[in-house]
């Protein structure tokens, strides 16, 4: 379990809040400030109506009309085309459809998209640079750190938050800290090996 | 060379990384649900709360009230699809319980209605609304449940042949010096690959395009065009990659034929996932099996006398089993044995393969038997293993075209540091920690099909393969490359594969552990194919002897003395001879001994499998040893697995890197078969309980700790001419009863259901 005071929830997003606004009334709250917010013509009372949700991924600003309900998962993979963060669950049980948001792992199917604006969002297409693969994927090439490939967005992205968090210092705690990433493959002794090598790639860099 | 990529040994290939690496953790790598629709609609499943009955009627109301909703397709308005027949009865179907055709209900969880909205969220919404009613019958659920009926396999499963039988078993029992019977269950289990079963169907005139996971595009494609009347060739089936499947997407199930069907009704692209939980209910699973052992041995550790008997679960209407004994009944040196398999039908959805499908329960039954026999010998079970090893099976006599058992023993047992076992249980303890090791051996038969492959050589040196296997995981892009590489003589990086499109020349369905023997051999003979008309065109003056051509590599020192007096071929000059600027080669292969209609059945869909135990002359399977340590907290009963050893044999391995990883997650699987994963039944309702990721439980991370792959060296001319044995089902066979067999070392008790959880345990 992760330890709240470990990560600060970035701004406009902390879970007490979100609950507090989505209780009651359910969706509805949420999706007038969405609507009202961009400034859309889409702002009613009905909930089942499309709403305009601009999205910050991968440094690119998106701008979406989707029915309130879509989840961040099913609003990268149905309305952007970034297919890349998987669905393996959507119940925030496998972890395939992990994502950064402020630089913090976030379950992109237990996250409503209206909720991620103004957040920064991460997904896999958004890491290897000019074609240059970042430390954590060129890891898991070298580790073999799969094999069907299918929830290795998730590794990697929980992967990569794993060690800015600090938990990589140790194999138990790459362990422990990876365990809420399923890989039905087992690849997992290679995944520890993985993080392992680019604990040290990320911290070189950061010296560098 | 690290861990990860073990230096090669004799007879096996370089551990070069992944061709699909890069696809893959970039997130470029295309699953079937991520290739993009042009105004797609989405369609949601309903599925039955009931596992035996009728549907009295449907309340829609508020499902047709939810906007953006475009049709609901139950058995009242569904086109009435044709008969889908069952792969083992000459169909393509992993089933013949066809929703959306009556009123009738087979099973819980099966499709009910189809829900086609605007967007997924609606789609979710309305089906959520769907008001099924129903006239409920009691349903019969599992063994020992009212209204089951048992009958043996023989006779209703033409797949099963034989139950297999030698000697005099009853009198060899009665008289034998030492004696062990024993009875084993083990649990429903379901695959759970972490993709979702998607299907996306796209029409383009009377032409269909499918995009779904599947293990065999070859068989998806027949077996749509025949439940929707079409023309095969009208039929394409697309996925370049599977997220796993472990036997779970091997054989067509009834949603591709519905949702093909809705979408050509509809007239634009209708795409499906199903859900987690409905993955349980709409495709196949592991059924639960029971098993009695009985043996008899001499007081030296030679078996006289072994009887396995079983039954399996299976659906109302399919005869499914897996039939182990045909494995169990030969592996070891034995004059009496006798075997009976029967099928016990409940209400259930049918059973399939699911990942090393018989010897995962029928090894587990047995490799425990044998270590109850090694403890009432007080007989190192290492030690019982070499005793009763044998070069031929004991049913027919006949010879075993390879065997490295023991020696994977041996260096398995090196590795694992056996030496410091001491044989009485709970004789080893480490603080609160109760200590045990254990051991099983692991085999798999060696199976191939017939296949087909394209092969293009480019003046360049470039080099594009095409064949229609199946990338799940299995290493099949890279391993395909490396053999035309190897033959053709070119560096690795200048061959492109395609696979996993229909369209491409047929291969054989990935399961049975069949993929890269059959693959392989097959793009090794059409890549000789190509080698062969560049050497006539170059040679046909010249005295280059035919072993030569076979031998020297393009553009490469000839390899073999007989070889080394000619000059290696050179591709400018061939391709100048012939006049071309490429070179292509479409050919077949077939394994020796497959039927007359071998080639027929490929284009068809149909595999005619060869190997294992039922070849003419000889027996092929691959062997390993797998050794465990378990620690058992005295207190609290947790069990923990802090190291897997296990020692593989399987001739040529075509990449030690992709094998030790596919070998690896194997064994964690076996681990897990032992200790983690039972799909939990109402009885009172045929339902499954813990349908889903968090209560279905699977290893993650923090349950591995040590997992030591060794390749023992191995070479096979008899098998076929990759000279590979199967690996991809290996690994977890055997494992569960290692682990077993650990637990009775630590802690005296001997148990014989799994899973084992810590309450079972009574120390």
């Amino acid at each position: 379990m992760t330890n709240q005071k470990d990560f600060p929830a970035g701004p406009g997003f902390n879970r007490r809040t979100f609950i507090g606004a989505a209780a009651g009334t359910a969706v509805a709250p949420i999706v007038a400030k969405a609507a009202g917010a961009s400034g859309g013509p889409a702002a009613t009372s009905d909930p089942s109506l499309p709403v305009d949700v601009s999205l910050d991924i991968n440094s690119a600003t998106r701008s979406l009309r989707i029915d309130a309900r879509t989840t961040l998962l099913d609003a990268l993979r149905e309305h952007t085309g970034l297919t890349g963060s998987k669905k393996g669950c959507d119940h925030g049980q496998c972890g395939a459809c992990t994502v950064l948001i402020n630089g913090r792992r976030v379950l992109s199917c237990l996250t409503l998209a209206v909720v991620a604006q103004g957040q920064r969002i991460v997904t896999i297409e958004g890491l290897a640079e000019d074609g240059e693969l970042h430390p954590m994927q060129q890891a898991f090439v070298d580790q073999d750190a799969f094999q069907c490939g299918y929830c290795t967005p998730g590794q990697i992205m929980s992967g990569i938050a794993c060690v800015r968090e600090g938990h990589a210092g140790s194999d138990d705690a790459i362990r422990e800290y990876m365990s809420g990433n399923i890989c039905r493959c087992a690849a997992y002794p290679n995944i520890v090996a993985a993080v392992r090598q680019a604990a040290r790639a990320m911290s070189d860099e950061q010296k560098g | 060379m690290s861990i990860t990529a073990p230096e090669p040994k004799a007879n096996m290939g370089q551990p070069i990384p992944r061709y699909d690496a890069a696809a893959k953790v970039t997130g470029k790598a295309q699953y079937a649900a991520d290739v993009p629709l042009v105004n797609p609609a989405y369609a949601c499943l309903v599925t039955s709360s009931i596992a035996k009955g009728r549907i009295d009627g449907f309340d829609m109301t508020a499902a047709k009230q939810v906007r953006g909703v475009i049709d609901i397709v139950t058995h009242e308005n569904a086109e009435q699809l044709k008969e889908a027949k069952l792969f083992s009865n000459g169909g393509y179907a992993g089933t013949t319980i066809q929703p959306l055709k009556s009123a009738d209900v087979a099973h819980t969880g099966q499709i009910v209605a189809v829900v086609v909205a605007e967007t997924f969220e609606a789609a979710q919404q309305a089906a959520y609304a769907m008001k099924v009613n129903y006239t409920a019958a009691m349903p019969s659920a599992t063994f020992d449940s009212a209204g089951t009926t048992s009958a043996p396999a023989k006779g209703q499963l033409a797949q099963f042949k034989e139950d297999p039988k030698v000697g005099d078993f009853a009198k060899a029992f009665n008289d034998a010096e030492i004696k062990v019977s024993a009875a084993y269950e083990t649990p429903p289990q379901h695959h759970n690959p972490m993709e979702l079963f998607a299907t996306s169907c796209v029409w383009l005139g009377d032409s269909l395009t499918i995009y779904e996971p599947s293990q065999y595009v070859y068989g998806l494609k027949n077996g749509v065009a025949e439940q929707l009347g079409i023309d095969a060739d009208k039929v394409r089936v697309i996925n370049a990659y599977v997220g796993g499947a472990f036997g779970s997407k091997g054989s067509m199930t009834p949603r591709t034929a519905i949702i093909a069907s809705i979408a050509r009704r509809l007239g634009r692209p209708v795409k499906l996932v199903a859900t987690r939980a409905q993955g349980f209910t709409i495709a196949t699973f592991r059924a639960e099996t029971r098993h009695e052992i009985q043996i008899g041995a001499r007081r030296d550790g030679h078996l006289t006398a072994l009887r396995h008997e079983s039954w399996e679960v299976s659906s109302r209407p399919d005869p499914y089993a897996v039939g182990g004994t045909k494995t169990t009944t030969r592996l070891y040196a034995c004059p009496n044995i006798e075997s009976r398999v029967s099928i016990v039908r409940a209400d259930r959805n049918t059973p399939g393969f699911m990942r090393s499908p018989p010897e995962v329960p029928y090894m587990f039954a047995l490799e425990s038997a044998m270590d109850e026999l090694a403890v009432a010998l007080n007989m190192d079970p290492v030690e019982l293993r070499r005793v009763n090893d044998t070069a031929k099976e004991p049913i027919s006599g006949k010879p075993y075209t390879s065997r490295s058992l023991m020696a994977c023993y041996d260096q398995g047992a090196r590795a694992f540091e056996w030496e410091k076992r001491s044989p009485q249980p709970k004789s080893m303890t480490e603080g609160d920690w109760l200590i045990g090791y254990g051991c099983a051996t692991s085999c798999y038969p060696t199976q191939m099909a017939p296949a087909a492959a394209r092969v293009r050589l480019q003046r360049d040196g470039r080099v594009r393969v095409e064949i229609a296997g199946q990338e799940i995981g299995n290493g099949a892009y890279t391993v395909i490359g490396q053999a035309a590489a190897e033959k053709l003589g070119v560096p690795v990086e200048k061959v492109s594969v395609f696979i996993g499109d229909s369209d491409l020349p047929p291969a054989p369905v990935a399961g049975g552990s069949n993929s890269t023997a059959s693959t392989c051999s097959t793009v090794i003979k059409v890549c000789e194919q190509v080698r062969q008309k560049l050497f006539e065109a170059l040679t046909s003056n010249e005295s280059l002897t035919n072993e030569a051509k076979g031998t020297v590599g393009m553009g490469q020192t000839p390899s073999t003395p007989s070889a080394s007096n000619d000059r290696p071929l050179d591709l400018e000059r061939a391709f100048d001879a012939l006049g071309v600027s490429v070179v292509e080669e479409y050919g077949e292969w077939k394994p020796e001994g497959a039927p007359m209609d071998s080639f027929q059945a490929m284009y068809k869909g149909q595999v005619r499998m060869v190997g294992g135990s039922e070849m003419k002359d000889k027996i092929a399977y691959a062997f390993g040893a797998e050794f465990v340590e378990v620690r058992v907290n005295k207190w609290t009963h947790e069990i923990r697995v802090p190291r897997l050893v296990g020692a593989f044999a399987a001739g040529h391995i075509m990449n030690p890197r992709t094998a030790r990883s596919q070998l690896m997650g194997g064994l964690i699987w076996g681990m897990s078969s032992a200790l983690h994963e039972a799909t939990e039944l109402d009885e009172r309702y045929a339902r499954y309980v813990n349908d889903n990721l968090a209560d279905y439980l699977v290893p993650v991370n923090a349950d591995v700790s040590d997992v030591d792959v060794i390749l023992v060296a191995e070479q096979d001319d008899h098998i076929n001419p990759a000279g590979v044995k199967g690996i991809g089902e290996l690994g977890n066979v055997g494992t569960n009863a290692a682990v077993c067999n650990a637990i009775f070392h630590a802690t005296g008790q001997r148990l014989r259901k799994l899973p084992v959880r810590l309450e079972k345990l009574e120390i």
